[in-house]
């Protein structure tokens, strides 16, 4: 990393960390739905990007950090931060033993498998007396959004350091060799049930503590809500539109869909999702790569890199 | 003992149902290799097919079938000529992921056209039912059942005996083979998905006809169309009538003695209790 | 006798498909030893079974006389079995350099933790296969003579007691197969044994010390190159089939 970049990363994350002094309630808002936004592409990142497992069960450890969290502070009267630690090793937990179990299978398989933990979660959840049933639970509220902002922020910081960590680590060049080529890696020595079972918890991880925070700032969160499917859809295509596998993709991806969705909403109401379809078909035709490739190779052919994805890819 | 009669008559009716529903996602998946995130809500819109043919031309939800299935074929074949088959050739995750835009933007364009409102196909003989001993067998459920049976044995016999047929189970082992058929791979992929899509209004006229349709059913159908794949293998059709028997009786059982909740469940823990035991299907080729 | 590696009579079955049947044989530190048979006899299945990509269904396999045969693929490695793929398969989206840097970042004892440092073995290897005027290359831009050597650097940064070659030397000129060869006597001259499946009789027997015939997956000949080849069932299974 040069420092230059190294600068320019410092004065984003500083002007990033200043604005709730400056915007007003509503950006606030904005910045910190879109700030966990990105938290949850970054953690779909490790295990979808870097690893190649497309996991549809993300949205599982989210409801488990919330859940965490609300069952935590509602139930047992424990603080905050004791509630995330809660929701966390729920994470983790999840993903060392039901995650083990689908991170066997391949492609779709893999993907539907987790697709369906998820509606099992929900079921479960549900049926939990302790997690409030199907009627969810109710937090103590605390109205200190700048707080909620900059914990966010700093989650951000950290899945972002992390997966820069990977990429120059034994651990991360294990991950990715699976991706690229899973028999070729275990036959050079990497230990893949073990490395796939680190990242889907690493993953995890992240965006449990996303949940968590995301519950305490709502301070309301039910079975459909915590579990809610479409959420991992969100982040897998904030992480793809912005270029799965690279350090900053995920990110790019988070932000610049949460602001057009969040003008197209403000704009007509109904149209925000119709446009998330949208952006998904021609994202997938046009640049399967992600934002970071158009960066890449744009400069380089200019706009016949779009044709030569469709070729790449058509029958 | 007669309400576990009757529970078992209802899963069994309730699953040839599903069956159909599943053949389309299956074909499409074996076939092309494409997973159809957008299955279910296809299923969706032919139910409003269905609909639109009873309420506004008063055609019979059952006559009305040919109808949607075309509709839907002609819609499937556009999508497949024009969008899919320019990606299908990227790696799986891009086909799962444009298939999921689809289902967004489906589901969003039926909440404009049609409202957020239930609807019910009800046509003057659909609370008509027959007693057979202990057990009632509504005539409606009955005939959604004779006809997804029909609808699925006729696929089958399709794919075994006519020329079309054998080209498309040549595609799904490699794509050389089917110009050996002398059909075009564009012509052909597009067909495929033609029929998966026809197959798919069928089930959503039948859908209609014994549940309430909303634009927001698609997601659940897709799930359950994929748990029958997965259980009845994809190079099959009798295999996913098997499944689809299998999780209509496994749903309506569970929903008696278990919990009306945990309906859900049962489905999607076969799937993962499937797919973690035995990931070709319990009756599908192995891998 | 002390062999490095030991195959008691493994046996792999693919749903009623016998691929392998009951094949033993020795492989001593520093030797190289031949595998030919011709198209479908189980070579390929025979490297699998000793690499740990397929467990057997039968038989065992001992590496430093010690039972290897339940152990994952991945210890194999870390113990110094290394193999290449016939079907090359590399990182596709990796550079050239980072292809054998996951080698040496894994490879035998558990590999070299740091980063740069695996880098650096990883150039010494590509060295001495000829490829370090592509080190900056993504894999996937080799052609297929460049991705056969690659294979074989990746296994080298490794590390290994053992070398599986799965067939490096098809589709190469003579050129090419020379320098091969010369890599591979060279891999040898440093202790490390060296098994090579091979179509080009000529170069594999000028090359092995030893050579062993699979047909339809049985052992049907096993000892030096000049014997062997002579060997009318030999002939008869092979060399008569490919040339009538």
């Amino acid at each position: 990393m040069t420092p230059l970049r190294l600068a320019l990363a410092l004065a984003v994350v500083a002007v990033l960390a200043a604005l709730p002094w400056f915007g007003s309630d509503l950006i606030i808002q904005f910045g910190i739905n879109t700030l966990l936004l990105a938290v949850l592409a970054q953690g779909w990142n490790i295990i979808g990007g870097y690893t190649g497992y497309a996991s549809f069960g993300n949205s599982v450890f989210y409801g488990l950090g919330s859940y965490g969290v609300a069952i935590a502070m509602v139930q047992w009267h424990l603080p905050f931060g004791v509630g995330l630690v809660f929701g966390v090793l729920l994470a983790v937990l999840f993903a060392c033993t039901l995650g083990a179990a689908v991170l066997r299978l391949k492609g779709h398989y893999f993907a539907i498998a987790t697709l369906a933990l998820g509606q099992v979660m929900t079921a479960i959840v549900s049926n939990i007396p302790l997690a409030g049933q199907n009627i969810g639970l109710v937090l103590p509220p605390l109205n200190n959004d700048r707080l909620f902002y900059e914990l966010s922020l700093g989650l951000l910081v950290l899945a972002t350091l992390t997966i820069f960590w990977l990429t120059r680590s034994r651990f991360g060049f294990g991950l990715i060799a699976i991706r690229e080529n899973e028999e070729g890696a275990a036959v050079m020595g990497v230990n893949t049930t073990l490395y796939k079972v680190l990242a889907f918890a690493l993953s995890g991880l992240f965006s449990a503590l996303a949940g968590g925070i995301h519950a305490y700032w709502i301070t309301f969160l039910d079975p459909e809500s915590a579990f809610d499917i479409s959420l991992n859809v969100k982040m897998i295509i904030m992480a793809v539109f912005g270029g799965p596998g690279t350090i900053l993709g995920p990110i790019v991806g988070a932000f610049s869909l949460s602001a057009i969705s969040e003008f197209l909403s403000s704009e007509v109401t109904n149209l925000a999702g119709l446009f998330f379809g949208i952006v998904i078909v021609g994202a997938i035709v046009l640049m399967p790569r992600g934002l970071a490739d158009i960066v890449r190779n744009v400069p380089k052919s200019g706009w016949r890199y779009f044709r030569q994805n469709i070729r790449a890819h058509r029958l | 003992m007669d309400l576990f009669a009757q529970v078992l008559v209802n899963g069994i009716l309730l699953g040839g149902l599903y069956a159909v529903m599943a053949l389309g996602l299956a074909l499409v998946w074996g076939v092309l290799n494409i997973v159809n995130l957008a299955h279910g809500a296809f299923i969706m819109l032919g139910a409003y097919v269905s609909w639109y043919l009873y309420t506004g031309a008063h055609i019979d939800p059952f006559l009305g079938l040919p109808i949607s299935a075309f509709v839907l074929f002609v819609l499937g074949y556009a999508l497949q000529r024009g969008l899919l088959n320019l990606v299908v050739r990227a790696p799986m995750f891009n086909t799962l992921l444009i298939t999921f835009g689809l289902e967004v933007v489906l589901t969003y364009l039926a909440q404009i056209a049609f409202s957020a409102d239930f609807r019910t196909i009800n046509p003057p003989y659909a609370g008509n039912s027959w007693q057979l001993g202990p057990v009632t067998v509504p005539v409606v459920r009955f005939a959604a059942f004779v006809v997804a049976i029909v609808l699925t044995i006729g696929m089958w016999i399709f794919l075994l005996r006519t020329r079309l047929g054998r080209a498309i189970r040549a595609t799904a082992q490699n794509l050389v083979a089917a110009r050996l058929y002398g059909v075009e791979p564009r012509h052909l992929y597009a067909m495929t998905f033609g029929l998966g899509l026809a197959l798919a209004g069928a089930a959503g006229g039948l859908y209609g006809t014994v549940s309430q349709i909303n634009p927001y059913i698609g997601g659940t159908l897709t799930a359950k169309s994929f748990a029958i794949s997965i259980i009845g293998g994809l190079d099959n059709p009798l295999g996913v009538i098997v499944g689809g028997l299998f999780l209509g009786v496994v749903e309506s059982l569970t929903k008696l003695y278990i919990g009306p909740t945990y309906g859900d469940v049962a489905s999607f823990g076969i799937l993962l209790l499937v797919l973690i035991v035995r990931p070709s299907g319990l009756l599908g080729r192995t891998a | 006798m002390n062999a490095l590696l030991e195959v008691r009579h493994a046996t792999r079955r693919f749903a009623g498909l016998v691929a392998v049947n009951d094949v033993s044989f020795t492989l001593a530190p520093g030797e190289i030893l031949g595998l030919i048979g011709p198209n479908g006899a189980g070579k390929t299945t025979l490297i699998s079974l000793i690499s740990g990509t397929l467990p057997p269904s039968q038989g065992e396999v001992f590496f430093q006389g010690e039972p290897i045969t339940k152990v994952p693929a991945y210890r194999r490695a870390r113990l110094g079995i290394g193999r290449t793929f016939q079907i090359m398969r590399p990182f596709p989206g990796l550079s050239v350099l980072d292809n054998v840097a996951v080698g040496a970042l894994f490879g035998r004892g558990g590999g070299q933790p740091k980063l740069a440092l695996a880098r650096e073995q990883a150039r010494a290897c590509l060295d001495f296969v000829g490829l370090s005027r592509f080190v900056d290359q993504r894999a996937d831009e080799l052609g297929g003579p460049g991705r056969k050597r690659l294979e074989l650097a990746k296994a080298l940064a490794m590390q290994p007691k053992v070398l599986l070659c799965d067939e490096v030397m098809a589709g190469l000129n003579h050129v090419e197969i020379e320098e091969v060869i010369d890599v591979i006597r060279k891999v040898r001259d440093q202790g490390i044994s060296v098994l090579v499946i091979e179509h080009v009789i000529k170069a594999i027997k000028s090359l092995s010390d030893r050579l062993l015939v699979l047909h339809h997956g049985e052992k049907i000949a096993d000892g030096a190159p000049d014997d062997v080849l002579a060997n009318a069932t030999v002939i008869e299974a092979y060399l008569g089939r490919r040339r009538p």
